[in-house]
């Protein structure tokens, strides 16, 4: 298996932008991501782009925009963990030898997809979900449990969301930049209790792009090359399999493949960026990412570890509570995330010396099992 | 008379007057699942025996939903009971104007009508806590 380096990361600014189609969201984070590579769109060999509501082809209209046109290119969906699934098959396209050369992207719509202001009413027999299950209703079923279980307040989680947007305030590409306090937190407008609307990640519009080389092939274009260590995947098992609802299994087996591919371990990492669609989400993924053990996930927050200046800065961007959270975009935003904080690119958000950086995503709510994807990406320099 | 139709076929069943789940045992591993299925989900083994379920479990967590949804107007409460068969069913919640929700607390099933479609009434299974009077539909 060769080794694959990311050699240039573009994004668009994130938020409310229905006057931007689907393929010029995409088309800006490909240009970006082939200038910030140096790389001429005919060089581009092969490409997946992931999405979920633009319909068909869409990587071909994206690509379009960005002068990459007759090459190899492939469609995913994977819901939230859509982008990090288009950046794991580039990966493996270059790690096998198949190719040299080719762009991951990620690219969504919500304020022009076919579900914005709707009603998202169950599919016919989706048992849970005629009965009122929705994806709010899924994690605010598990805080409430957590919460019980582990004496933990809704003070203490609304702080990470705290965190989280002191962070998108830093962040240019952030949809959000407002601090919040914990007080707004616990009362702004009720969705599913105990999770609250600032609790939430946005609906959002964005894109970003990935281009990766082989090894040998990155340093012809990049002095700052950022290696993909581990790359994994898995769908979710069996609901009746999954013991305990406050603990993501999948998330824990496919954090612990990586840092075996990666040869690294928790304490290894310098920079996270996980799945926060909730804040409560975050909490639970310390411990899941071998952070820190249970019941330790409250001190790492409020003793300011995991925030710009700790010892293990997560969510950096802003995460998907203040960044926003366009489905497909998230795992590759996370990516370029990561890999400014590698370069030191970062600016105000900047981790000093980071140099293993690991990303996280996960979603797709499917009935009897505990959810469709999960993936974990290990990046270093 | 309104007819009633569950809004789901082989979700529940009434036996001797009253309502019960219909789940199933799988005969080769002893998973028990719900809904019943043909084949086992754990180890595909394809001879399994329909069972019963508890009428009584434990509130796991629940939730008090003010979204809008297909068949329910907000608020309403939702929540997962696990059985003493060791499984956990998704549920409407009911009662919990009249008793609040704890999780651990003591609760029972019910078979009651969930909404209205096309002059049908759509019954399904709910639960309430135990502490609030049950009242069953006949079919």
């Amino acid at each position: 298996m060769r080794e694959v380096a990311i050699i240039g990361v573009g994004s668009t600014v994130f938020g409310k932008l229905p006057e931007k189609t689907p393929d010029e969201l995409g088309g800006e984070a490909a240009l970006a991501a082939l200038t910030d590579a140096g790389v001429a769109p005919k060089d581009i060999q092969f490409g997946y782009c992931a999405n979920l509501y633009g319909g068909m082809v869409i990587g071909q209209a994206v690509l379009r925009e960005a002068g990459v046109t007759d090459i190899e290119l492939t469609n995913v969906e994977n819901a939230c963990t859509g982008g990090a699934t288009a950046l794991r098959k580039a990966w493996w396209d270059i790690a096998s030898g198949l190719y040299d050369i080719g762009i991951a992207i990620g690219v969504e719509s919500m304020t022009t997809s076919p579900i914005a202001g709707k009603l998202i009413t169950p599919a016919k027999g989706d048992i849970t979900g005629e009965l009122g299950m929705n994806m709010v209703a899924r994690f605010a079923l598990t805080q409430r449990r957590y919460m019980h279980m582990f004496n933990i307040s809704l003070e203490q989680i609304a702080k990470v969301s705290v965190k989280n947007h002191h962070h998108g305030c830093l962040n240019p590409y952030s949809q959000y930049k407002k601090e919040l306090t914990i007080e707004e937190i616990i009362n702004s407008k009720p969705i599913c209790e105990p999770i609250t609307l600032l609790q939430c990640c946005p609906a959002t519009d964005g894109a970003a792009a990935v281009v990766l080389a082989s090894g040998d092939l990155a340093k012809k274009y990049t002095s700052q090359p950022v290696i993909i260590a581990a790359s994994s995947l898995k769908s979710g098992d069996y609901s009746f399999l999954w013991e305990d609802m406050t603990f993501s299994d999948m998330t824990y087996k496919c954090t612990n493949e990586a840092y075996e591919m990666a040869g690294l371990g928790p304490e290894d990492v310098d920079v996270c960026e996980l799945h926060d669609a909730f804040a409560v989400n975050e909490l639970q993924h310390y411990v899941e990412l071998g952070f820190c053990q249970r019941g330790e996930e409250i001190r790492l927050l409020e003793d300011g570890v995991t925030e710009i200046g700790g010892k293990l800065p997560v969510n950096t961007s802003g995460g998907l509570l203040s960044k926003g959270h366009p489905i497909s975009a998230s795992g590759v935003a996370q990516i370029a995330e990561l890999v400014w904080q590698l370069r030191g690119q970062a600016d105000q958000r900047q981790v000093t010396n980071a140099k293993v950086g690991l990303a996280h995503v996960i979603g797709g709510e499917v009935t009897g099992l505990e959810s469709g994807a999960v993936s974990v990406h290990i990046l270093k320099k | 008379m309104t007819t009633t139709v569950p809004f789901k076929e082989g979700l529940i069943e009434e036996v001797s007057g009253k309502w019960a789940l219909v789940g199933c045992r799988c005969k080769q591993c002893g998973k028990i699942i719900y809904p019943c299925r043909e084949v086992c989900l754990h180890c595909l083994g394809r001879d399994m025996e329909k069972l019963n379920l508890s009428r009584q479990g434990e509130l796991y967590s629940f939730t008090i939903v003010h979204m809008p949804s297909e068949h329910f107007e907000p608020p309403y409460a939702i929540g997962w009971v696990e059985l003493p068969e060791g499984i956990k069913i998704f549920s409407q919640i009911r009662g919990w104007q009249e008793h609040s929700l704890e999780i651990g607390m003591d609760m029972e099933l019910a078979v009651e009508k969930l909404w209205d479609e096309e002059g049908k009434e759509i019954i399904g299974y709910i639960f309430r806590p135990s502490a609030v009077e049950q009242k069953d539909v006949k079919q």
